[in-house]
């Protein structure tokens, strides 16, 4: 399997009235080809930046990427001429968003809004594209496509326009789909069929995924490897069977223990992380997530960690005590 | 009082509202949002209420609140029928039941201090008529959901998601309600933050004996914090247990689909877990199948649930569910 996303030191800053805030710190991570890979995290965390900076959709003046390289199929996307990169965005990546009604036209049909980039896009006829629009609408499982495409957003129901939106970021065959809090929005049951639907399509298709999300339950079916988030930093990566099992930072580890899982016995109590995310504005020398820490050492608040590998397979930490936090768990296990 | 009594009793509740047919037009229909709901919930109890959007579970403790007058049936608080009630007989019944809502962002005013947002009720209500004694209570609150004395003087644009939600609760608090509804209390916070308030609510409740109403979609959220658990879906309670019963043998396969949609967090059990995945969405409440709400999507339906309306019976003893093949 080749590499065909790899961010390397991305940094992207926003300027805000408290102060210049580095939402993605120097982040670098992969995507291999027709792999699904998530980034987890909660909100501010630099998850959603990543993947804009990636789509070179931040914001100016306000949002500027200021350092790294995002290569895509071997070429810096961040050093391509704006025509350029209209070309790759929405062709061979796309994304998908969290609210389906305000990432489509209201005033523009279904069947215009997937005709629409496939015309510009592929260069094909308005009324191929009307007939691969009907297609697409199928492959999502939005029965009687016929009659869909002359209909308009808000004749949809929330699960049909995240279909929808699944369908357009299919239309032009993309390599790459990234994917911001697909379900979020979404109920339970519908969450599940969108889910189901998105891990089948990229399989048939083998389209590689990012997917970001908060939702820990999310990743653990759906993605082959996690990256976890914390302050603009990945803070731990592994495959996604590794880092549940074997969890080697306190963040990742906390994560896991505030959650009440339907599986497991319930608890007494649940093991929040205590405190709250840092101010991005604020951030000091040391670790962003040692005031939260239950395992911090004195080294912690003074020198900031980086990624060093955890046993083998590509898991990564950084913590400082990382090789010591298998056993602090079973200490503090035993305790509770 | 007698304490064995339910705090609140729901009988047969129904809320309608009519759409439609007004200025713009359009033909005029009828949501039953609420259709024929009926539970309890005794003092210091926490009562999980789940299901989807759309469900009902929203309007239901609307109606509880009397923020919505019911279209029919009864709610009775501390023993008095409070759909009979008028406003004057309402104020001080209001003192005794409190919400905590979603978005603590949207139900805190943006232009009062968090002290002056928990002084309010104490001084609307004349709880607390003394302006220095009333800080001192404010304070007090504060304390009681983990904030600290200088958060009075800041607003709540100043504050984490979290620190929100615990200055609502602070404010919900502040007039020693009997009953608090929380609607869906957690689902808007940070997952690392949602443990730490689910841990406060339990506090509060064995500190002040507290009673929830707690509503919610986070199935795992809900087995977590209740005693007891109904299951909503298009108006209508399908399935209504002790905690243990709805989540060790559900009988209700709506109940069971929505089980088996929760995600859990393990790879590895993930890859051998079937899936029940529900086909179709939820119909509209204005125009709803006939028989058992359920039967399009259900995937055990047979002919008769399409004409008959399965009745909420005891299946077993304190379970109850709406399926003739429970």
């Amino acid at each position: 399997m080749g590499v065909l996303l790899e961010v390397e030191n991305l940094t992207t800053e926003f300027v805000t009235r408290g102060g210049v805030v580095r939402a993605a710190d120097g982040v670098s991570w992969d995507v291999g080809e027709g792999e699904t890979v998530a980034l987890v995290g909660e909100s501010g965390c630099g998850k959603s930046v990543s993947a804009l900076s990636i789509m070179r959709l931040v914001a100016p003046p306000a949002g500027r990427i200021v350092g790294g390289r995002v290569l895509f199929k071997g070429r810096d996307l961040l050093a391509l001429s704006d025509e350029a990169m209209r070309q790759i965005r929405g062709r061979e990546i796309a994304m998908i968003f969290q609210e389906p009604m305000t990432s489509l036209n209201p005033v523009l049909s279904i069947g215009r809004q997937l005709t629409e980039g496939l015309e510009i896009h592929l260069g094909i006829t308005p009324r191929e594209a009307r007939q691969r629009a009907g297609e697409l609408l199928a492959m999502v499982g939005i029965p009687d496509s016929e009659r869909r495409l002359g209909q308009y957003p808000h004749q949809f129901s929330g699960g049909m326009r995240q279909r929808m939106m699944i369908a357009m970021a299919l239309a032009c065959n993309p390599s790459l789909i990234l994917a911001d809090e697909p379900t979020t929005a979404l109920d339970v049951t519908i969450q599940a069929q969108i889910l189901e639907l998105m891990k089948d399509l990229s399989r048939r298709l083998a389209v590689a995924m990012l997917i970001i999300t908060h939702n820990l339950g999310v990743v653990a079916r759906y993605a082959d490897r996690v990256n976890v988030m914390y302050a603009g930093r990945i803070v731990e990566r592994g495959t996604a069977r590794e880092l549940y099992a074997n969890p080697r930072h306190p963040y990742t580890l906390g994560l896991l223990r505030s959650v009440p899982r339907l599986d497991e016995p319930r608890r007494a109590r649940l093991d929040p992380i205590e405190g709250q995310p840092p101010d991005l504005t604020r951030l000091g020398a040391g670790c962003a997530f040692a005031p939260r820490c239950a395992f911090q050492v004195a080294r912690c608040a003074v020198e900031r960690p980086r990624l060093v590998p955890i046993g083998g397979g590509g898991h990564v930490s950084a913590c400082w005590e990382a090789a010591n936090l298998d056993r602090a768990v079973a200490r503090s296990g035993a305790a509770t | 009082m007698n304490h064995d009594a339910p705090l609140l009793e729901v009988r047969n509740l129904v809320k309608h509202f009519h759409v439609g047919g007004g200025l713009f037009g359009g033909r005029a229909g009828v949501v039953r949002a609420v259709d024929d709901v009926s539970f309890s919930i005794r003092r210091g109890e926490t009562l999980g209420l789940v299901g989807e959007s759309g469900c009902g579970k929203t309007t239901t403790g609307r109606c509880i609140l009397q923020l919505e007058r019911a279209t029919r049936g009864k709610i009775v608080f501390e023993g008095r029928d409070l759909t009979t009630l008028g406003e004057d007989e309402l104020r001080p019944v209001r003192r005794k039941m409190q919400v905590i809502f979603q978005d603590p962002y949207s139900s805190l005013n943006p232009r009062m201090t968090v002290g002056q947002i928990i002084a309010e009720p104490l001084a609307v209500h004349g709880i607390v008529p003394d302006p220095a004694q009333r800080a001192a209570r404010v304070r007090e609150l504060l304390g009681h959901v983990g904030l600290l004395p200088q958060h009075a003087r800041r607003y709540p644009h100043q504050l984490s998601g979290g620190q929100r939600q615990r200055v609502g609760i602070a404010r919900a608090l502040a007039v020693e309600p009997a009953l608090i509804i929380c609607d869906e209390p957690v689902s808007a916070l940070d997952v690392s933050i949602q443990a730490q308030i689910i841990n406060l609510l339990e506090d509060l409740q064995a500190q002040f004996g507290l009673t929830y109403l707690f509503v919610a979609h986070d199935l795992s959220v809900v087995r977590h914090i209740s005693d007891r658990v109904a299951v909503m879906y298009l108006g209508k309670i399908v399935e209504i247990t002790d905690r243990k019963s709805l989540y060790d043998a559900p009988l209700h396969p709506y109940t069971k689909a929505l089980l088996s949609a929760v995600p859990i967090p393990d790879p590895a059990l993930e890859a051998q877990r079937e899936r029940v995945v529900l086909g179709g969405e939820v119909p509209s409440a204005l125009n709803p199948p006939s028989g058992c709400v359920f039967h399009p999507r259900c995937p055990i339906a047979v002919d008769r649930c399409r004409g008959e309306v399965p009745e909420l019976r005891e299946i077993r003893p304190g379970h109850r569910a709406a399926c003739i093949l429970a």
